[in-house]
């Protein structure tokens, strides 16, 4: 065994807990200060997992695809790593293999799933080599950090070609993730959604991809679901929807979640997950593709998804007082258009809170919010009875409602986070929906909990108020 | 009949640029002036001469270059609208469209419309951030702030700047200067977008377009509070306390 690593592997442990001790998460110096030991930390962990690695990338919807793999995968009883939300860069991938291995230099490891930023992919497979690699979906994301989408699809399809035995998750609906097939020329599954009855002929929303990804003619679309993803086909070079292996059909929200029935394997299933969203059911079904390809049954596989509880701010339950509140992350204009479908979907009155930040991690500049499709707020505004605009970029928000054509009556401004999330869960509504950016969640979700209970989704555990 | 025109919206459609068409529109319509959007993208017959305010925004690269073929077909129609005195807002990727000639990082020279003299060089880094600039705005000195993200960097030639650099890089980051300003086009790199938090850039828009139809009278004051409110958040981070008032403007080149 190596010296280096060894030293390597303790020195990253002290870091955590010197982190810890300092009220940070202690996510990512760990590995900073283990690379820095010994530059091949993650390359010979990494060697070490006995069956494989999984690796999860895409703009929305990674952390809880990571999530829903880790959960079927070790209720299946597998041991597993996973790296923790938001540390998915190269520092942070090595973090999640230190803090797993002993000090003997071992780590005890079936599979490892890796939430991996898209920006990092070329880092984090030039030390790792995965058996399986998920994409989810590509929109426009924190421009100002990446620049163009066009660049990051490129720099992850040149890091995947080098790749030969890496099996690809994609989502057939998303033509610049279905591309990756062509591009890379590794084998590929697919998931995807059928038609359903809101389905829209034409998508009004900012669409990320006008032109085939092959030969530039514009693409022709069936339906949409939101954004780029639907059932297109190329005018020019016939590059078109593959066919899914696993399809979800007729999806439906309910009170608890979503519902749908699942084509697979010539037959029909049904699928129900405790969260809400067309974007919660998009990873769903790429968990579900992976741990399928993975030869794990279907039955028990579904159960797990089940039971899966969503994460910090995905559309995570609370309750104030017998009142549902529920918390969600948004960071891109498409994150953002489905949490206003699922607004419309709601029955009754809602009190709506949005945090808006701009720091560097969320993305410094906010224009996004001006392609948020909050005009089609307009048409239900009796049901919308206040929105609480905070975070440092609370004012530009409110701006936006405005805009929007929402009455100014009932738009409120209040920097402080805490006093806002008061108000809001205060209100006179029948639910309470907040909205946050990547750096206010952390505080918007402490806040929640200490004010309201966090509800879990086992129906015999009834949630009691905190 | 105020008549908008948004060109390109489902190509240049970066950075939430849709927000200028939204501000001028609704700024018509909650003073009583009716007006209607036009969306035109590539092959759509136009008639510029039919418009009061046309928007250009930016895109990526490829698009881009889509764009400036199409548009070059439509050269002489602008090109006569704008001596006419069309208002014009053009932003970013649509501001350097309008120029000279792009000059690409491998020495490639892409032609422009050449309405104005200015041209635009990639620099070697992207200049990203908030920005404030003082501008003059009907006798008035006022400051205007945005978010800019550009590689490409422009130098005037024989034209005005819409403004004065504050705080940012504005044109290029070496001349304090941003955008361009000539008969009735405005220019400028800044997005956030840039005219719901500068309501008064909007309105001087808004009544140029009716002076120009022949329906000029002051515009009824609106209530500014949450415009300002969101141009102040950036104009106090980089340190600016007013909006209005300040230096009267130079007659700067």
């Amino acid at each position: 065994m190596k010296l280096r690593l060894l030293v390597a592997i303790l020195a990253g442990k002290i870091a955590f807990w010197l982190s810890r001790s300092r009220g940070n998460k202690g996510t990512s110096l760990p590995g900073l200060v283990a690379r820095k030991i010994y530059p091949g930390s993650l390359l010979d962990l990494a060697s070490q997992v006995r069956k494989k690695i999984i690796i999860i990338s895409g703009t929305n919807g990674k952390t809880t695809t990571s999530n829903m793999v880790a959960k079927m995968l070790s209720d299946a009883g597998y041991n597993i790593i996973v790296n923790r939300e938001g540390a998915n860069m190269i520092s942070g991938v090595t973090t999640s293999f230190i803090m797993n291995a002993g000090v003997n230099g071992k780590i005890d490891c079936d599979f490892a799933i890796l939430e991996v930023d898209e920006a990092s992919i070329p880092a984090v497979v030039a030390e790792v080599t995965p058996g399986v690699v998920a994409l989810t979906n590509f929109f426009r994301d924190q421009l100002d950090r990446y620049w163009e989408l066009d660049k990051i699809i490129g720099i992850i399809r040149d890091s995947l070609t080098v790749l030969k035995r890496t099996t690809l998750i994609l989502n057939a609906d998303d033509p610049l993730v279905a591309q990756f097939r062509k591009t890379t020329g590794l084998t590929s599954f697919f998931y995807g959604v059928g038609r359903h009855e809101v389905s829209a002929r034409t998508s009004s929303q900012a669409r990320e991809a006008k032109f085939c990804p092959f030969c530039g003619a514009p693409l022709s679309y069936d339906y949409f679901h939101y954004g780029q993803l639907g059932n297109y086909n190329c005018t020019g070079c016939g590059f078109e929807r593959p066919l899914p292996r696993i399809e979800a059909l007729e999806p439906a929200t309910t009170a608890g979640g979503t519902e749908c029935s699942l084509y697979y394997n010539e037959r029909k299933v049904s699928l129900a997950i405790r969260a809400q969203g067309l974007y919660n059911l998009y990873n769903a079904l790429a968990a579900l593709l992976v741990c399928l390809h993975l030869g794990l049954d279907i039955r028990t596989l579904l159960d797990s998804l089940y039971k899966y509880n969503p994460v910090a701010g995905r559309m995570e339950r609370f309750n104030y007082y017998g009142k549902p509140a529920f918390l969600s992350l948004v960071k891109n204009p498409a994150g953002f258009n489905e949490g206003i479908a699922a607004l419309h979907a709601v029955k009754g009155t809602i009190d709506i809170f949005i945090a808006i930040n701009d720091n560097e991690a969320d993305g410094r500049d906010i224009s996004w919010l001006w392609d948020v499709d909050f005009e089609s707020l307009d048409q239900n505004t009796r049901s919308f009875l206040s929105f609480v605009c905070s975070g440092r970029r609370g004012e530009e928000m409110a701006l936006r409602l405005k805009y929007a054509g929402i009455p100014v009556e009932r738009i409120i401004i209040k920097r402080n986070i805490k006093s806002a999330i008061k108000k809001t869960l205060a209100g006179q509504a029948g639910s309470a929906y907040l909205f946050s950016t990547y750096t206010a969640l952390w505080p918007v979700h402490k806040i929640v909990e200490q004010l309201a209970a966090k509800e879990v989704a086992d129906d015999q555990c009834v949630s009691s108020i905190s | 009949m105020i008549s908008v025109c948004h060109l390109y919206p489902d190509l240049l459609n970066l950075y939430g640029d849709r927000g200028n068409v939204i501000a001028f529109r609704r700024r018509c319509q909650w003073r009583g002036i009716p007006v209607s959007v036009r969306e035109i993208s590539l092959y759509d017959t136009i008639d510029f001469k039919e418009h009061d305010f046309v928007f250009i925004g930016g895109g990526s690269d490829r698009e881009q270059n889509l764009i400036a073929a199409d548009l070059m077909k439509r050269k002489e129609g602008f090109k006569e609208a704008i001596e006419e005195g069309l208002v014009i807002l053009a932003i970013c990727g649509g501001y350097q469209l309008l120029g000279q000639y792009y000059l690409t990082r491998d020495g490639e020279t892409i032609p422009g419309l050449g309405v104005m003299d200015f041209i635009t060089r990639a620099g070697d880094k992207r200049l990203v951030g908030n920005v404030v600039i003082e501008m003059d705005i009907g006798g008035l000195s006022v400051k205007v702030a945005g978010f800019e993200n550009h590689s490409g960097q422009t130098y005037l030639g024989d034209c005005m700047p819409l403004g004065k650099v504050l705080s940012g890089n504005g044109n290029n980051g070496a001349d304090s200067l941003e955008g361009v300003r000539y008969k009735n086009v405005f220019c400028s790199y800044l997005h956030g977008p840039l005219l719901p938090k500068n309501p008064r850039l909007t309105d001087h828009l808004i009544s140029i377009a009716l002076e120009r139809r022949g329906m000029g009278c002051k515009l009824t004051p609106l209530d500014d509070n949450f415009e300002d409110r969101a141009c102040m958040a950036i104009m106090r981070r980089l340190g600016f306390k007013k909006i209005t008032g300040g230096s009267k403007m130079q007659g700067k080149k």
